[in-house]
């Protein structure tokens, strides 16, 4: 690994802003906080996967991977992120580099080429190359190439080392917010400024999310300047250092970078969430009260109260017909990071009972925050292996697990319900309206009449009532000594397996030990 | 000219040419006479209004595309299930020509089937001679092994009897007086295709049964009834009672006539129930028909030779299935075997797998009586809504039923049954309560254009998709087919409605 990259990881594992990483000894500091990986055990992404998670809803942006076929060809357009105006990051752009390239040490020729040809064929505003292991191992230095290649062409061609083999998916994204933090935030300066702007970073817009809480920010007057990705242009990152408050959206991905426009630029950031009635209402708040002491008018907190007030009365008014329908159901919740409380305080204003949410990528922050809305920490739990999860769910413990798309089939081989709140799910659940989806799909989850079906048993296997007469015995039976002739009421279905035991009271989650494989990793 | 011999237009882009649209055009203010674009679309907008659904529901005598058929034609679908038989539609010969370019266009297959051809003075003086000359060309030229004699309105209308037509024509010399020609009134004037069925399968199981001495054996008899799938699900069917060991005969099997290889050999007949196998059947412990309303007549005749009967309504989707297999397993005391169970197991986890795909989207529904409700019932196991039931060969207890049906189910609740109405009906009810998506046959294309509902083919006839009939509806196999159906166009109307570039492609995703 090249010096320059391994200082990279050093300094972003050494994090100031991370509550995991102020808690530690001194000595524990320096390893680090690479879990390793357990050779054998299912796991998640890579480092690249988590760098180009983070940096491809950019989508003006050319996203060229310098590898072989399969990282890109595996990996280009996998994801929602929406966007409302260039189509190019769902184009996969790739070296495919082939034996001959490794052999001979093409590498470097050929992404300066297909640097080329990109901005030929594409003329994006910047060209981002992801390095990826081969290139890395073989030593291609994707940082000269991009150098000579944006002194070359003009365009700015900007370097995202994170080859898979560095790290986990998490990692890489903090590699990929360097990345930004070193070459392009600062890099534009906008038209105009005004006390109103701010930057979101940590949120990717998957299905349009970030639209449902934009009309909320245009009526307040306040500018997204900055994005950091959902639904931004290149400008977008490269102007993120005059923004006047950075919302952090997913606490544990780019802590990095708010922590250092913090540093670098001055701009204070703080955690928030759009998820959930009251988590929406909270973030409103605090990005207000936060700008004017920057220096907005205060009467931009009047006008904040005023539309918090409109749209919960108004969104309250749409969620009353869902209530009955998924009120004082049980809820498993298998997500991470804020979503461990932020989707508790929504689903709890709906009358649902969370027996349990993992806090699995939870800083200690947002435990803490669990335990204030949930009252203790019983409900809380680490990773929880699959064989655990499936047992909870099994043993009638919940009537619906809200996870990833990885637990879903845990989920259905315990015949359990599952909504998907994760990166791969399909509807938008943020900001007020958010909700109404999100209610909609808990309410046809646990309430589609499939599941029925699913979870009885095959009908022939329901205990007969009557018995019926078979054919006489042709012969008498050996064993039996039943003679020749007689017939007897015989039942035709085998005897139903024993019971199982249902559950009446919630099992204590925090029973189970927490497993070392994050197997839902996000 | 718009038309080179070097690059020659078909006709649906050269009509597209400035030279054509400038000549229709013309053509259409010089010499059509018609109302101006503005009233056309003002009274087409207003066929879609609810004023005009209660004109059009308050219809008597008009009919505006039935969506059924005659009965000659349920009884030639009959008759070709038996092994080399010919049926011959005694009437005319026009109707015949009907009923072999449905079947072969919906099949993609010939249809054999022949007329007595009658004419003016057969319509005049009786049908006799047609009866006696025509068995004894069909003998002659197509030597099947039994002709099944139904009519057409014609020979209704003049009241020709089979009965006596057939004694007189044997006697006559035209066939052999052993040689076997069943046969069954099948007026088109009275029911549809699926009486038609009902009457052909009577008359041909009298035709064995009547004279025979029935002993009690362990056969089980499953009569399928009218179904464009015939040639999957019968197929499928028999491989379930296969894997439960049951002893067992299909009463018409058109599943090989309907399906014959292309291996340089013409198969004037393939496959269908051996006629011995049809005499043994009385014999059989039961008899189970898988669509009720296309074997009332029959069933009770069954019935009234001792055996046990029972009938469903379209064995599609999983409760269906169920009941299929218990009460098959109930008559024959044979176990549902595990391999069915797995079947069912996967059928439950692809449902799993898509339910919030399919939860809540509402439909519209029509075809046969047995199809629409198997089909109402299955769309609700998924969690979907029925909005509207409607079978142009529904009557009232039909409609009784369908009631019941959909009140056994919050899903049924806003569920509305139309018996007797057709297709111009169903336009006012998908134009003025809009559902999600139509399920029906190619006829519902028109239906699809009109009010921009997406239509799914799961009915006979399909004229416009090929191959639809080669895989099964029935059984848990066939209800995966139907699931992967319904999905398919939710996911077409998913990326056709995000699918222009920079205009409405938020969300044409990759994965769905």
């Amino acid at each position: 690994m090249a010096d320059a990259l391994k200082d990279k990881i050093a300094d972003v594992f050494d994090e100031p802003a991370c509550g995991h990483n102020v808690n530690k000894t001194e000595q524990q500091r320096k390893k680090g906080c690479a879990k390793p990986l357990t050779p054998g055990a299912a796991a998640g992404g890579c480092a690249f996967d988590g760098a180009k998670i983070v940096l491809q809803p950019i989508v003006d942006v050319a996203h060229l991977v310098h590898a072989p076929l399969a990282c890109e060809g595996n990996g280009w357009d996998n994801r929602g992120a929406a966007s409302s105006g260039s189509e190019r990051y769902r184009t996969g752009f790739t070296t495919d580099m082939t034996e001959l390239d490794i052999v001979m040490g093409y590498g470097e020729k050929k992404l300066f080429r297909a640097i080329r040809e990109v901005i030929e064929a594409e003329d994006p505003p910047a060209v981002f190359v992801y390095s990826t292991c081969v290139p890395a191992l073989i030593g291609d230095d994707i940082d000269a190439v991009c150098k000579a290649a944006s002194d070359t062409f003009g365009t700015p061609c900007i370097p995202v080392n994170a080859p898979g083999y560095v790290g986990s998916k998490n990692l890489g994204n903090k590699l990929a917010g360097e990345a930004m933090l070193d070459h392009v935030i600062g890099t534009v300066e906008p038209a105009f400024t005004t006390p109103y702007d701010i930057n979101i970073v940590g949120d990717y817009n998957l299905s349009g999310e970030l639209w449902q809480v934009k009309p909320l920010l245009d009526r307040l007057g306040i500018r997204i300047l900055g994005s950091l990705s959902a639904d931004a242009r290149y400008k977008q990152v490269a102007m993120m250092h005059r923004a006047k408050v950075t919302m952090m959206v997913c606490s544990k991905a780019l802590i990095n970078v708010a922590r250092k426009l913090d540093e670098r630029y001055g701009i204070p950031f703080f955690e928030g969430s759009f998820y959930g009635i009251s988590d929406t209402s909270q973030s409103l708040r605090q990005m207000c009260l936060i700008l004017v002491e920057q220096g907005a008018e205060p009467e931009l907190l009047d006008r904040c109260e005023a539309l918090i007030a409109e749209e919960e009365a108004q969104i309250w008014a749409q969620l009353e017909p869902f209530r009955p329908r998924v009120a004082g159901r049980k809820v498993l919740l298998y997500t991470g990071g804020h979503k461990s409380w932020s989707v508790v305080a929504a689903l709890q204003e709906l009358g649902m009972e969370v027996i349990g949410t993992s806090v699995r990528k939870a800083t200690e922050e947002d435990k803490g925050r669990v335990v204030d809305i949930m009252g203790d920490d019983k409900h809380m739990f680490d990773n929880m292996a699959p064989k655990d999860m499936y047992h909870l769910l099994k043993d009638a413990g919940a009537d619906v697990l809200m996870s990833g798309g990885r637990s879903q089939f845990v989920a259905l081989k315990a015949k359990m319900p599952w909504v998907d709140v994760n990166q791969e799910k399909h509807e938008p659940y943020a900001g007020y309206m958010g909700m109404v989806d999100l209610l909609r799909a808990i309410d046809r989850a646990v309430n589609n009449p499939m599941w029925e079906e699913l979870r009885a048993p095959a009908p022939w296997e329901e205990p007969l009532t009557e018995g019926r007469v078979l054919p006489a015995h042709s012969g008498a039976c050996p064993v039996t000594g039943i003679s020749a002739g007689m017939g007897r009421p015989v039942s035709l279905v085998p005897p139903l397996p024993p019971a199982e035991v249902i559950a009446s009271a919630a099992p204590e989650v925090s029973g189970f030990t927490s497993s070392d494989t994050d197997f839902e990793d996000c | 000219m718009p038309q080179s011999a070097d690059k020659v237009l078909d006709h649906a882009p050269l009509f597209q040419q400035p030279e054509y649209k400038e000549m229709l055009a013309q053509k259409k203010i010089n010499f059509e006479c018609g109302h101006p674009d503005e009233m056309v679309k003002e009274i087409g907008d207003w066929t879609k209004s609810w004023e005009y659904r209660e004109k059009n529901l308050a219809r008597e005598a008009l009919t505006v595309n039935p969506a059924k058929a005659c009965q000659p034609l349920g009884a030639v679908f009959a008759s070709q299930g038996y092994e080399a038989t010919m049926p011959f539609v005694h009437g005319s010969q026009g109707c015949v020509a009907y009923y072999r370019s449905h079947l072969s266009r919906h099949f993609k297959e010939p249809s054999s089937c022949v007329s007595s051809s009658m004419t003016e003075d057969a319509a005049v003086f009786g049908g006799l001679i047609n009866m006696v000359d025509g068995l004894a060309n069909t003998k002659a030229l197509y030597d099947p092994k039994m002709i099944a004699v139904s009519t057409t309105c014609m020979a209704e209308v003049i009241g020709d009897d089979l009965n006596s037509f057939i004694q007189q024509a044997k006697q006559k010399g035209s066939v052999a007086e052993d040689f076997d020609v069943p046969h069954a009134h099948t007026p088109a004037f009275v029911g549809s295709h699926v009486d038609g069925y009902d009457n052909m399968q009577k008359g041909i199981l009298s035709h064995f049964w009547d004279k025979a001495e029935r002993v009690e054996g362990e056969g089980l008899n499953i009569i399928p009834g009218f179904d464009g799938f015939a040639v999957g699900n019968n197929r499928e069917i028999k491989r379930m009672l296969d894997e439960m060991g049951v002893d067992f005969t299909f009463l018409s099997d058109v599943s090989d006539v309907y399906d014959t290889p292309s291996d340089g050999e013409f198969r004037m007949y393939s496959g269908g129930t051996k006629l011995e196998e049809a005499k043994a059947a009385l014999n059989a412990k039961a008899t189970i028909s898988l669509q009720e309303w296309c074997t009332p007549k029959t069933m009770e005749y069954i019935a009234g030779k001792g055996q046990e009967t029972a009938a469903l309504h379209y064995p599609m989707g999983i409760q269906a299935t169920d009941e299929f297999l218990m009460k098959v397993s109930a008559l024959t005391g044979k176990a549902i075997p595990g391999s069915l169970k797995l079947e069912r197991g996967r059928l439950v986890d692809a449902l799993a797998d898509s339910q919030a795909h399919l939860h809540g989207k509402t439909y519209a529904i029509y075809g046969d009586p047995d199809f629409v409700y198997a089909m109402a019932r299955f769309v609700m196991e998924m969690g979907g809504e029925p909005v509207h039931c409607l079978a142009t060969n529904g009557g009232k207890k039909w409609a009784k039923q369908m009631e019941e049906l959909l009140a056994s189910s919050p899903f049924g609740k806003q569920g509305q049954v139309w018996a007797g109405k057709d297709l111009w009906h169903m336009r006012s009810l998908l134009d003025t309560e809009p559902v999600d998506m139509l399920i029906g046959n190619s006829y519902g294309k028109y239906l699809e254009r009109d009010t921009g509902t997406p239509l799914i083919r799961l009915m006979f006839p399909i004229f416009d998709r090929h191959h639809y009939h080669r895989f099964p509806t029935m059984g848990y196999q066939g209800a995966l087919n139907v699931l992967v159906k319904l999905l398919d166009t939710v996911f077409d109307k998913l990326d056709d409605d995000t699918i222009i570039p920079g205009e409405t492609d938020y969300s044409y995703d990759l994965t769905r």
